[in-house]
């Protein structure tokens, strides 16, 4: 026989089964000699079968419906908070991703030539000046015709 | 172990038909073990409902041939604990009257009516100090002594070391004791 006492601790885990082989053993062998111990692993033992009868006399059937409510709840999809305003924004998204298209076409056409360039006539006046310089026997060159008007002002004296 | 569903992945007939199985099993025991935690019918449900979301969501992560109870179980405890925080304590909601499992005739699994008497007087007092454990007591105890886990399971249930299970049942069972034969005095 064992002569050592087990503690509470050590009566507890024997009672769920919980030592170590031989201290089981040792456990055991002394509880069937020892008649305080036996009496206070009975004690330990009455309180786990005293939770187990509340458990029992507490137990509940599943509420009428509720394992059918269990599998629809969770088998139909749920959409989150932040699921349901980004459908709803979805289409608002569509405007600036629409004005960003028009802006990149405008602006990619203008550059790669889709626009006529503008006429300078400065640039023109200015070619033919240098072109003009260049010619030989400029000064010799008649003058060009001045250009005359038949309108007289009114109230001149030159009438005949 | 294998990826959850995604939430926009479509479920499966095999999915589905797991989740059916799982409810038809385990769904009583799901059910009483949120109680127990809860001690409140509504927040039971919704716990309950919850962990069945859990698992039909993550359905490929169960391993055939281990426990679904310890697994969903755990689930429970997770959520519960989880819920707690939120709320930053117990639950305020008590059991009403009228869901008194005595009014509920035939819930009882006694054999006798000598055994019904017996459970019946004790039952009282164990119950209310059950209700003077902390929450994290009151859940080792629920799971060592009424779910009848080994230290293993509710160590993997609750996320701690066997050590530490050990540890809390042994103060969680010396204050119940205590408990119960002051509220047995008190009641005779």
């Amino acid at each position: 026989m064992n002569d050592t006492h087990p503690t509470f601790e050590e009566l507890l885990d024997y009672a769920h089964g919980e030592l170590a082989p031989a201290r089981d053993a040792a456990l055991h062998e002394h509880l069937g000699a020892c008649p305080d111990c036996f009496e206070a692993y009975q004690a330990e033992l009455q309180v786990g079968n005293l939770l187990r009868a509340h458990a029992r006399e507490t137990e509940r059937e599943l509420p009428l419906g509720f394992a059918q409510a269990l599998v629809r709840n969770a088998t139909e999809r749920r959409v989150s908070f932040w699921e349901r305003w980004s459908s709803l924004l979805r289409p608002l998204a569509a405007v600036p991703i629409a004005a960003a298209i028009l802006l990149v076409a405008y602006f990619g056409f203008a550059r790669h030539g889709g626009t006529p360039r503008r006429f300078d006539p400065s640039y023109y006046l200015e070619d033919h000046a240098a072109l003009a310089a260049s010619v030989p026997f400029e000064d010799a060159a008649a003058l060009p015709a001045m250009l005359t008007s038949d309108e007289t002002p009114e109230g001149s004296d030159n009438t005949p | 172990m294998a990826a959850s569903r995604r939430p926009d992945e479509a479920p499966s007939d095999e999915q589905t038909a797991f989740l059916e199985s799982a409810v038809e099993r385990y769904g009583k025991a799901t059910y009483n073990f949120a109680l127990r935690l809860t001690e409140n019918e509504a927040d039971a449900r919704d716990l309950t409902q919850d962990a069945f979301v859990r698992v039909y969501r993550a359905w490929r992560s169960f391993k055939p041939g281990t426990s679904f109870l310890s697994w969903i179980y755990r689930i429970v405890t997770n959520l519960h604990r989880d819920e707690l925080r939120r709320h930053k304590g117990r639950y305020l909601v008590e059991l009403p009257e009228e869901n008194d499992s005595r009014a509920l005739s035939g819930a009882t699994l006694t054999e006798t009516p000598i055994d019904d008497y017996v459970e019946r007087q004790f039952s009282e007092p164990v119950a209310r100090a059950l209700d003077g454990l902390s929450t994290e007591q009151r859940r080792i105890v629920v799971l060592a002594d009424i779910e009848e886990c080994s230290y293993q399971e509710i160590a993997t249930i609750v996320g701690c070391s066997v050590g530490t299970v050990r540890s809390r049942l042994h103060r969680a069972r010396t204050q119940l004791r205590k408990l119960i034969d002051r509220h047995m005095k008190t009641s005779t």
